[in-house]
């Protein structure tokens, strides 16, 4: 055992007890307070808990790497992951709190007053966190392989443990107050290694504009190595892809059940409308450093690793190997390490460059525990979705309505413990990079909820019908599209499988205006429900009229 | 409860579509419409940045906060002028939950 394990062993144990202090402190007592943790949370703070839900394994461990192998064209990550917030600030998350539901199937199952529609909302709910949650044990299995120098794989193993342990006895009460913990131990890890970087490199410490002169010098290094320049657009994919992509990514981004149960834990549509705008701002802060983060590393491995003779590679070089994420291979036989007989897996990039810039151990250790958090606190989240859209949207509502409160507890537990399983069974060969896998949950939830939401929420004349067609014909395209362009090789105009989202949209934005229009028109009560929703909480629409709740409760319909 | 004239209701409604449409305009200029241009913005510097890298990296990000928060700021405006009082908001949300 050398000093940086333990370090970064300790610090990742003080941190966790830090969380599980807090959440043992707001033990959940009762279901409401299992799942949306009471209402109570100040806007600011409710921002900062939905950028720890938000920045998961994928943009704290995955991102910057991605962008570093993409340049340019990693871009869409960055846009894609943040832009979306406009769409759910603005078009959904207030209209939603009005209405008033626990769950986004819930939304689903009352707007359009339909069992059918709240179940197959609830299984596209489960679809969605499920493939997300691949992504955040593979995460996991990168920081837990390179903390004990194993192999990724037994590192997911670690993974699912603690993570089934951590999100069965927290509940989201405990969550809340925990993710504002874990987003401040995930923004200080992510920023130390890139304002010490921007230090060595540029002798500013302020990394977020301060690296515009790297990336043009990058494009000259580029140049002199005859390959094509880190900021050229469009060299690693067609225009078309890097469009769909960041559509998939902002509509997924406002189609996400986990992001959106976060938004019924404010109390108004005032305070929702500020959450999403601080939410943005925690995460801004990570989503600015990524670049640079990615250009830096990158700069560094250009001048300080290329060209090395092979046997004076530094120790990092083999634990790294170790996990089998970064390949080393003398294919020329010169002994010296050239850029091209590099392969260093996109999910590695940010653990490993503090090493390689050799910003010392407790840098590192620091790294390793907020990408933990960073995993930790998304799949605590998705894994409450999970369990609530089992336990509460099938279990409790159309299986068994009888069940007790203490029942409905167990099940939404044991539902979390085998989907952490079967998460991990997959993770432990993952199908694709941290970013990508990812991608796939947003292009899904493009696929099936932002249509059925927007509709929702601004079409009153969106019925059941139209929005059962329109989810089922929506997942089925995506799911189909992601596939057969993975593993078929189909495309079309170069739009991989991380941009199906997009197609999944058009098919059911189109299937569900055209069905809901050749059916029946919804009740006038569901209709004058959703005119209800372009008014701030004390306007009510009732028969054609505007109501302004002035004072005395009795007033107060629901 | 007091009624509201329909037209004051209508106009609150279409105050906020209204903004809501420059916001939507403005987000779809930073994020989609750079990024189709991107080839040919690649020769302008910025900030010591090609401008259409500047742009993915920090620009349509920065922009987005601003949007978020002139939306937050507005939505307030615009409440306060139709007569909306936040503390009644409050007591109606808290209400507004259905038990389970």
């Amino acid at each position: 055992m050398d000093s940086q394990f333990l370090v970064s062993l300790v610090i990742i144990l003080c941190t966790f007890a830090l969380y599980i202090g807090i959440a043992v402190f707001n033990t959940a007592k009762q279901t409401s307070d299992f799942y949306v943790a009471g209402r109570g949370v100040p806007p600011i703070f409710n921002g900062m808990a939905i950028g720890a839900d938000w920045m998961s394994a994928a943009s704290f461990i995955g991102m910057a790497g991605t962008i570093m192998l993409l340049g340019y064209d990693g871009l869409a990550y960055i846009m894609g992951w943040t832009g979306g917030y406009l769409f759910l600030t603005i078009l959904l998350a207030p209209q939603l709190r009005k209405f008033g539901r626990f769950t986004v199937p819930e939304f689903i199952g009352d707007r359009f007053n339909s069992k059918a529609a709240l179940k197959i909302a609830a299984i596209c709910t489960i679809i969605i966190s499920f493939t997300y949650s691949i992504g955040q044990l593979s995460g996991s299995g990168v920081v837990i392989g390179r903390l004990f120098e194993i192999d990724a794989k037994i590192g997911t193993l670690i993974g699912v443990v603690l993570i089934a342990f951590y999100a069965a006895f927290g509940g989201m009460k405990g969550i809340t107050w925990t993710q504002v913990a874990q987003y401040v131990i995930l923004i200080i890890a992510y920023l130390v290694p890139v304002i010490f970087m921007s230090l060595q490199l540029t002798s500013n410490p302020i990394p977020w504009i301060s690296y515009g002169e790297i990336v043009t010098k990058m494009g000259e290094l580029d140049r002199e190595l005859g390959i094509s320049e880190y900021f050229a657009p469009f060299t690693n994919g067609t225009k078309w892809q890097f469009l769909a992509l960041m559509f998939t990514l902002m509509c997924g981004t406002a189609g996400l059940p986990h992001v959106i149960v976060r938004f019924y834990t404010v109390g108004t549509m005032k305070a929702a409308r500020w959450s999403g705008a601080w939410a943005l701002v925690f995460i801004g802060l990570l989503y600015f450093s990524a670049p640079a983060y990615a250009a830096f590393a990158r700069f560094i491995l250009l001048t300080e690793v290329a060209g090395k003779k092979i046997a004076e590679l530094p120790s990092w070089t083999q634990s790294w190997i170790d996990t089998g994420k970064l390949g080393i291979a003398d294919t020329n036989g010169d002994g010296i390490l050239q850029w091209a007989e590099l392969t260093i897996a996109n999910d590695i990039v940010v653990m490993a460059t503090p090493e390689i810039a050799n910003l010392g151990i407790f840098v590192i250790g620091l790294v390793a525990a907020g990408a933990m958090a960073a995993a930790l606190s998304t799949a605590g989240g998705l894994m409450i979705s999970i369990s609530s859209s089992f336990a509460h949207d099938i279990y409790y509502r159309i299986i068994n309505p009888q069940a007790s409160e203490r029942k409905r507890l167990l099940i939404g537990r044991i539902s979390i413990v085998v989907a952490t399983l079967l998460a991990g069974l997959i993770a432990l060969n993952p199908p694709g990079a941290i970013t990508q896998i990812v991608a796939w949950a947003f292009a899904i939830a493009t696929g099936t909820f932002f249509p059925a939401l927007v509709l929702g929420v601004w079409w009153k004349r969106a019925n059941a019908k139209g929005t059962m067609a329109g989810m089922l014909v929506g997942l089925a395209v995506t799911l189909l599209y992601i596939f057969s362009a993975k593993y078929g090789g189909f495309t079309i105009l170069g739009i991989i499988d991380t941009g199906a989202g997009i197609f999944g949209a058009i098919a059911a934005f189109a299937t569900n205006i055209i069905v809901s229009l050749s059916t029946r028109a919804p009740s006038q009560e569901l209709q004058d429900a959703v005119i209800n929703l372009r008014y701030p909480e004390q306007m009510i629409y009732k028969d054609g009229e505007v109501y302004l709740n002035e004072g005395s409760s009795k007033d107060i319909k629901n | 409860m007091k009624k509201i004239d329909k037209e004051v209701a209508d106009a609150y409604f279409r105050e906020k579509n209204r903004y809501m449409f420059v916001y939507f305009a403005l987000w779809f200029l930073v994020s989609y419409v750079m990024v189709a241009f991107a080839d040919s913005l690649t020769e302008i510097q910025f900030l010591g940045f090609p401008f259409h890298y500047f742009m993915g990296a920090f620009g349509a990000l920065f922009t987005f906060i601003v949007l978020l928060f002139v939306n937050a700021i507005v939505g307030d405006k615009i409440d306060k002028k139709y007569g909306i009082d936040d503390e009644r908001n409050k007591e109606i949300g808290s209400k507004n939950m259905i038990d389970h």
